[in-house]
């Protein structure tokens, strides 16, 4: 608890030099502190926290969500390792989760989840280092301990406040407890941001201690910002806003971290490797997978952004294809013709994909040009005799119409 | 005066409030042998054997049957969805819209449009469509295919759907079950409840 207020109290007084504007270029963030080895939980709380946790690890571990590949988990695994260094690491047991979402957790315990959408939206080893090392700064500086215990406290105040203001009954008490109430969620979820600007804090101070290009921590949230922008334009919302949050917000704004994590970021740092040819080599065989379960999730501009950024190494087929199923599955009439065109780019590419001539295939008979659309369905046929839908598009190109 | 006044607005709130939603009118038994419509859609099904009809549905013109629980077999019936719909409710049609059914969706693409329901609405990302192939449905030609996902609960699932597209309205009924025995057991019922199904 100690640690935790003198943590709070330093980030109480860096915070505010953040929010006025950036700091001098010659400052960069603290070097992470010293690693105590094979940790053991100490205390009532920590030891119940941690047995909830094995307990959660044991299901996670059994789960059919779980990818199991095992060079791409040996590569996460190896990420971290340069992050945090090869001491630090051997507290982190990864699981990487096949799920579309844009986020990894670490657990008190070292239960580290990582999420096939952050795989994804990532660009180079050096970013998705910045993301490994914030949630093992969480782990390292024991936050969800420090959250569970900040949140009893909290509550148990207002228990008590809520006996005795029921007791005395008056108008006054009442608005009182009211002001309380406000003021003890607002302070809880005020230390859960204070946190998380913790753990990026930390999460850099790896990064910058290690071989890998520290600029890449703020770069990571410049894209956050640029997809959720892409996303809401699509949906004709109002751009967000990146600088402000809710009173319930459990992260700080975007603008914010982009804004601290780059000025922290060690000055020598930037010409070090960020290793994006070593990322996009790890996780290509897994790529085309992560794309389409990121596609269908009816996501339009977020997903066109995706596309956009990976197409900036060079278009490939499944790219070209992933994109028309991307026009296709929108499905408005100019839609469909841009989808054509797009699978037509991944055929030339490589004639040899079955998805790309089933796409062309469906996209050119929805626009009427039925022949060449049933000559592309044949050419799938061809290519996937055994394709679980071979008998509905083998009546689709039979049929006279 | 100004009092019953206020206790004929409330009556007529609580009554229209009954009227725009008959699905709350509770969980509901089917019987054997006895016609039920679908939703208040052309849609008949007479069951083979007594089936519960839920009382939350997920969407306009569906209907939730199930014999064990929603979780253990499922039979979802979509009676007859207009283009530019979707399948289901959307919790937020500006901020999570689900992909619609259009006058040019081709029966291929119904297990497609399923599979992004699913996807969408749950955020999951494992799905996969087993299996697709021609078959009659409410005697009109329609297809049929197999589907597994692995939902949030981290459950294998696996489905089946069967979907007709008849005057550019799309019929179709699913069956989901846990992969691990409730799949095998209740498919033969389900393959009875839609054999029954008709329009009228």
């Amino acid at each position: 608890m100690k640690r935790s207020r003198i943590a709070l109290t330093a980030a109480a007084l860096i915070m505010p030099t953040l929010a006025s504007g950036a700091p001098a270029a010659t400052k960069s963030a603290p070097p992470p502190p010293p690693y105590a080895g094979v940790y053991q939980p100490r205390g009532v709380d920590e030891i119940g926290i941690w047995r909830d946790e094995d307990e959660e690890e044991r299901q996670l571990s059994n789960s059919p969500l779980v990818i199991r590949d095992e060079a791409l988990n040996s590569y996460v695994k190896g990420v971290l390792c340069t992050a945090v260094g090869p001491d630090r690491c051997k507290a982190a047991r990864i699981y990487i989760l096949r799920t579309p979402v844009f986020n990894a957790t670490m657990a008190p315990n070292g239960t580290m989840r990582v999420f096939t959408g952050l795989l994804l939206r990532m660009r180079s080893e050096a970013e998705l280092a910045a993301v490994l090392g914030h949630e093992f700064g969480h782990f390292e500086s024991r936050h969800g301990l420090n959250r569970f215990k900040a949140a009893r406290s909290g509550t148990d105040l207002l228990s008590w406040a809520a006996v005795l203001t029921s007791m005395s009954g008056s108008y006054q008490s009442q608005s009182s407890f009211n002001s309380l109430q406000l003021s003890v969620y607002g302070g809880l979820f005020h230390y859960q941001r204070d946190n998380e600007r913790e753990a990026d804090l930390l999460g850099l101070g790896y990064l910058n201690a290690s071989t890998l290009r520290p600029q890449a921590a703020s770069q990571v949230w410049q894209n956050v910002m640029g997809e959720a922008e892409a996303s809401a334009s699509a949906r004709g919302l109002k751009k967000p806003r990146f600088d402000a949050i809710a009173f319930t917000a459990s992260h700080p704004p975007d603008a914010e971290r982009a804004a601290y994590l780059s000025a922290l970021a060690s000055p020598e740092g930037a010409s070090r490797d960020d290793g994006a040819a070593r990322y996009a080599k790890a996780i290509s065989s897994w790529l085309p997978l992560f794309l389409d379960d990121q596609i269908k999730l009816n996501d339009f501009g977020a997903s066109e952004y995706i596309i956009t950024m990976l197409s900036s190494g060079g278009w490939t087929a499944p790219l070209w294809c992933a994109r028309g199923d991307l026009y296709r599955a929108r499905g408005n009439q100019r839609d469909l013709v841009a989808a054509a065109e797009f699978y037509n780019n991944a055929v030339a590419l490589d004639p040899k994909l079955p998805e790309a001539q089933r796409g062309l295939g469906l996209a050119l008979l929805k626009t009427g040009r039925v022949s060449e659309g049933k000559a592309a369905l044949s050419r799938y046929l061809a290519l996937k005799p055994d394709a679980p839908d071979a008998a509905m598009i083998g009546m689709l190109t039979a049929k006279d119409s | 005066m100004a009092r019953l006044s206020t206790c004929t607005l409330i009556a007529a709130i609580m009554l229209c409030a009954f009227a725009a939603m008959p699905s709350l009118a509770g969980n509901a038994l089917r019987e054997k042998g006895k016609p039920a419509t679908i939703s208040g859609s052309p849609l008949t099904v007479t069951p083979s054997r007594d089936w519960n009809r839920l009382a939350i549905s997920p969407g306009k013109k569906t209907e939730l049957w199930t014999l064990d629980g929603e979780n253990l077999n499922d039979v979802t019936f979509f009676a007859g969805i207009e283009p530019g719909k979707p399948l289901v409710r959307e919790v937020s049609k500006k901020r999570k819209p689900l992909p619609k059914f259009t006058s040019n969706t081709l029966l291929v693409e119904v297990p497609e449009l399923l599979e992004g329901t699913y996807r969408a609405s749950k955020d999951i990302a494992t799905f996969t469509v087993s299996g697709a192939k021609p078959d009659r449905f409410l005697e009109h030609d329609g297809i049929r295919f197999t589907y597994d996902y692995v939902d949030e609960d981290a459950l294998p699932r696996r489905g089946e759907g069967r979907a007709a597209l008849i005057k550019g309205l799309l019929y179709m009924a699913t069956y989901d079950a846990p992969r691990l025995h409730y799949y095998d057991r209740t498919l033969e019922d389900f393959h009875a409840l839609t054999d029954a199904a008709k329009l009228n």
